[in-house]
């Protein structure tokens, strides 16, 4: 834990490129039948019933520090420095997390948690951490995904168990993200549009083009994983430090494939509760 | 409900009279006689623990305090061993209180745990509160009761599906995070950059956490860990230490082999509740 002069070109070489000596030593533990995991009991129980066991609690996280980007006051744009930063840091959150799911001969991750954690570290220092439980099949049968990698996916015990239930896999966590600048708008169209019902183009195209972006990067890395569709997918808008007019567009869902036609989810019966 | 309670209407009602006669009758093993049963089970949680043969016993608390050496948050490398040190000992002194108590009441174990920790600069606190249960019939506390902090309803669930509960799971990391040089956080100002340095302390204190907690689970026989929670992030009153918390219950198959539960789904026909929001209205 040196505090190395960093080089912008020569700062990637310098990340861990492997998973820390403590983190192999835990799992080397948990390979010997011991399993950890943040299911609530109901989805411990659910994903046994579809055929899997949890093996163990995976992370990934990275503390990041986020560049400068000026914006111009009076126009729209995306801002791609900030857009790569948050992509670099959940990749890299994500990407750990992943390799220890690996490491433990994982099929899959499931219920994967994607935070991002501000601290008092300092203006623009963001923790992106992912958490999730890896599991693997009873039968040996291997669910790895089109890249020969674990799945992830932020499925819950539940949601999961009714997807394997209807012939579909989880192929893996996918998302977009744009951070965008939206225009201010200027004294004249202020006054001009005071007193009128008149909808705002400049804002109505800006945040359209935004929630495009995200939502198509989040498309291209469905097909890179070769996946028929993309569920439960959240559309969430969130400005962190940067002010109102800085906005961040991320889109998250989990890209499945169908492998089977067979449907085993019996036909739910219909209640009324006949409580309050 | 005492039998000598004051009836009617009469005020002023005698407040320290009816706390100690509470004291009292808490004082014996409960269950026995007169003696009131405490549970902060709800009627369906109460419910449920009968369907499998079990009954609540009595409230049981453990708490215990640790006192943390001076200064040792501020400055230095690598772990914070003091603290770790002191976040077990609490935890295991409250472990130790509340199966005492539980041993005393007849329990042969604790379900519904509510887990209070709080990390100060002088001490580490722990405090755990939750509803000791046993098999119905049987009166002799276990030596070593089980601690969970799953609810009645999942421990239904769970000696259900033919587990069992263990007892508490917990590991505990503090570990300083390294700051940066003034030059390098100049440097870095406009970049998009890892701080290392954070990042390997969060790792770090991440590692000794859940490395203690898996040897806890061993040691209490678990072959797993269920509903692990997780608690992490820099230290309020000094930013350059990284705290790190996780517990979760030790689990393991009480008979031979899992069973499945085979659920079956419902689809709800009440209408969603629609509640007036006045704020909407803003």
């Amino acid at each position: 834990m040196t505090d190395a002069p960093q080089d912008p070109s020569a700062a990637p070489e310098e990340l861990p490129k492997d998973l820390p000596e403590a983190t192999s030593r835990r799992l080397a533990e948990l390979e010997h039948g011991l399993f950890t995991s943040d299911l609530s009991v109901n989805e411990f129980l659910l994903i046994k019933e579809v055929g899997f066991h949890p093996l163990g609690l995976v992370m990934g996280s990275s503390i990041y520090h986020t560049g400068i980007q000026t914006r111009k006051w009076g126009q729209s744009q995306e801002l791609t420095k900030l857009t790569e930063a948050m992509y670099n840091a959940r990749e890299l959150a994500m990407t750990r997390m992943e390799e220890e799911a690996d490491q433990l001969g994982a099929d899959g991750v499931v219920g994967v948690r994607l935070d991002v954690n501000y601290y008092e570290w300092g203006k623009d220092a963001a923790e992106f951490i992912a958490v999730g439980t890896a599991v693997k099949a009873e039968s040996g049968v291997s669910h790895r995904n089109a890249l020969g990698k674990p799945f992830t996916s932020d499925l819950s015990g539940q949601d999961f168990w009714t997807l394997m239930q209807t012939g579909y896999i989880p192929q893996g966590l996918v998302m977009g993200t744009c951070v965008y600048h939206i225009a201010h708008r200027g004294l004249g169209q202020t006054l001009g549009s005071a007193g009128q019902n008149v909808e705002l183009p400049n804002f109505t195209q800006a945040l359209y083009e935004a929630r495009e972006m995200a939502m198509t990067r989040m498309q291209d890395e469905a097909d890179r994983l070769e996946a028929s569709g993309i569920v439960g997918v959240r559309l969430e808008e969130k400005s962190h430090q940067w002010g109102s007019h800085t906005i961040e567009f991320l889109s998250l869902g989990t890209a499945v494939t169908k492998t089977s036609d067979e449907v085993t989810l019996p036909v739910p019966t219909t209640i009324i509760s006949l409580d309050n | 409900m005492t039998p000598d309670r004051p009836t009617g209407g009469s005020l002023p009602i005698d407040s320290p009279g009816e706390m100690r006669r509470a004291v009292e009758a808490l004082a014996g093993p409960p269950g026995q006689g007169t003696k009131p049963m405490t549970s902060d089970l709800s009627i369906d949680e109460e419910l449920l623990l009968h369907s499998i043969g079990w009954e609540p016993v009595e409230l049981v608390t453990g708490a215990s305090i640790f006192s943390v050496p001076m200064g040792v948050w501020n400055w230095g490398q690598g772990e914070i061993t003091s603290a770790s040190t002191a976040f077990a000992g609490a935890f295991a002194g409250a472990i130790a209180r509340i199966h005492r108590e539980t041993t005393r009441a007849g329990g042969h174990g604790v379900v519904g745990v509510h887990v209070e920790t709080s990390v100060q600069r002088h001490h580490i606190d722990v405090t755990l509160l939750g509803t000791a249960v046993r098999p119905v019939g049987s009166h002799k506390g276990a030596t070593t009761p089980f601690v969970s902090d799953l609810g009645a309803r999942d421990f239904t669930v769970l000696h259900v599906s033919g587990w069992e509960p263990t007892g508490l799971a917990v590991g505990a990391g503090f570990v300083y995070a390294p700051r940066r040089s003034m030059g390098t956080a100049m440097q870095q100002k406009s970049q998009n950059v890892e701080l290392t340095n954070f990042t390997e302390a969060m790792y770090s204190a991440r590692e000794s956490a859940m490395e203690r907690m898996q040897a806890s689970a061993l040691a209490l026989r678990g072959s797993g860990v269920v509903d692990v929670t997780v608690n992490e992030g820099p230290i309020e009153f000094a930013r350059h230490a990284i705290g790190f918390t996780a517990w979760g219950t030790a689990v393991r198959l009480a008979g031979d082999q899992h069973r499945t539960i085979e659920p079956s789904t419902v689809v709800p026909l009440d209408d969603a509740q629609v509640a007036f929001d006045a704020s909407t209205l803003g």
